[in-house]
């Protein structure tokens, strides 16, 4: 649970990137709030009793590790506590919907590239539509972004639509349909 | 026509017969001679009444009135057996060829009847041909119609739709080996695309 804390520390925290949604965050203050209770018993509590320490999940864990915390320090624990709830308060949540539940490695890739292209912070929901089928649904604040395949037959109607109409030509080289699924 | 005919005939015969019967026993009651005779012999019957008419002679003269009765009502009953024959005959002619004349005509007209209907149940079988023609040619257009109809409102629905259908094809297809690692590429062109939208989206806020 402890780390060396040392004289480099990142200058501002960072949040791992298996912390993904808004329901990890709140479970990364609980479990701090347990700490912090944990070690404040600890310091009134006279000699000889013994105090059980809790054990740190694996998104603490990575979150002490990634910023070099020492959770024994209450400087860090209050530069923690501090990032989480601005991350609870501000960070912008993104809700993604799949036809399955995405596999981590997935969903670590995924909230890889949000972080990097859309907010250092941003937080992404999981939701299941299983008629979505193939792709996936974007939901932001105030928009909806429909990336499922059914959209992606939508935009492409002439083309299908010329596919129909001369059914022997060769079909021309799919240039827009990038990675499609 | 032709039973007034036969019973005009009729009571012309028995008219005849009567008229004959009546004479007979007109002559008959009337005597030999005439006025002057009957004076002279009621004269001689009263001079020598009995001489002359004894009754050999009166019973000679009833022999002979009798014989002259019969004899004429035998040539009256030759005559009236055979005007009766002469008109029995043309009465069957008549008969015979009133009965044909009226067969024939009943026949014609039997005939014409049969022709007629006959030409009407055509011109109606024409019609109903014709009719049925129309209706077929009718029925046949309205079916084309409302085929043509269908196939456009389906094409219509297809293409409104089309995205939906192929959507459903392929994930019915290969909806179940479709893996979402494969899909990140795709995602992630697609987030890259919207990108800009998206980050004003989260900068502007709710």
């Amino acid at each position: 649970m402890a780390h060396s804390s040392t004289t480099s520390k990142p200058p501002a925290p960072v949040l791992p990137v298996i912390v993904t949604g808004m329901a990890d965050v709140g479970r990364l203050i609980r479990e701090l709030e347990l700490i912090d209770n944990t070690l404040l018993q600890l310091g009134l509590r006279t000699g000889g009793s013994e105090v059980k320490m809790p054990k740190t999940s694996r998104l603490m864990d990575q979150v002490i590790h990634d910023n070099r915390l020492n959770l024994l320090q209450q400087a860090d624990r209050a530069v923690l506590r501090q990032f989480l709830a601005t991350i609870k308060q501000q960070s912008p949540v993104l809700h993604m919907s799949f036809s399955t539940d995405p596999p981590p490695r997935f969903l670590e890739t995924l909230v890889t590239w949000l972080r990097r292209e859309i907010h250092p912070a941003a937080l992404l929901n999981i939701g299941l539509q299983p008629n979505i089928g193939a792709g996936c649904i974007l939901r932001t604040t105030n928009k909806q972004f429909d990336f499922s395949l059914r959209q992606d037959f939508q935009k492409k109607r002439d083309l299908l639509l010329s596919q129909l109409a001369a059914p022997t030509a060769k079909p021309p080289a799919p240039a827009s349909a990038k990675g499609t699924p | 026509m032709t039973i007034w005919w036969l019973l005009l005939i009729l009571a012309a015969i028995g008219s005849a017969g009567i008229a004959f019967i009546w004479l007979a026993v007109r002559i008959g009651s009337a005597g030999p001679a005439g006025k002057n005779l009957a004076e002279s012999h009621q004269d001689a019957a009263d001079r020598d009444i009995e001489h002359l008419f004894n009754a050999d002679f009166r019973e000679e003269l009833r022999n002979r009135g009798r014989l002259h009765f019969e004899k004429i009502i035998g040539e009256n009953a030759m005559f009236l057996q055979q005007d009766l024959r002469l008109t029995t005959s043309e009465l069957n002619e008549y008969m015979k060829t009133e009965i044909t004349t009226k067969l024939k005509e009943e026949f014609g007209k039997y005939e014409q009847s049969i022709m007629d209907a006959k030409q009407l149940a055509v011109e109606s079988i024409q019609k109903t041909n014709t009719a049925i023609d129309e209706q077929r040619k009718l029925l046949s257009q309205q079916v084309q119609q409302e085929i043509l109809a269908e196939k456009e409102e389906t094409i219509r629905r297809f293409e409104a739709n089309m995205g939906d259908i192929v959507n459903h094809y392929v994930l019915a297809a290969i909806g179940n080996q479709i893996d979402l690692n494969d899909q990140l590429e795709y995602i992630l062109g697609e987030l890259e695309t919207n990108k800009k939208a998206i980050v004003e989206d989260i900068r502007s806020g709710a």
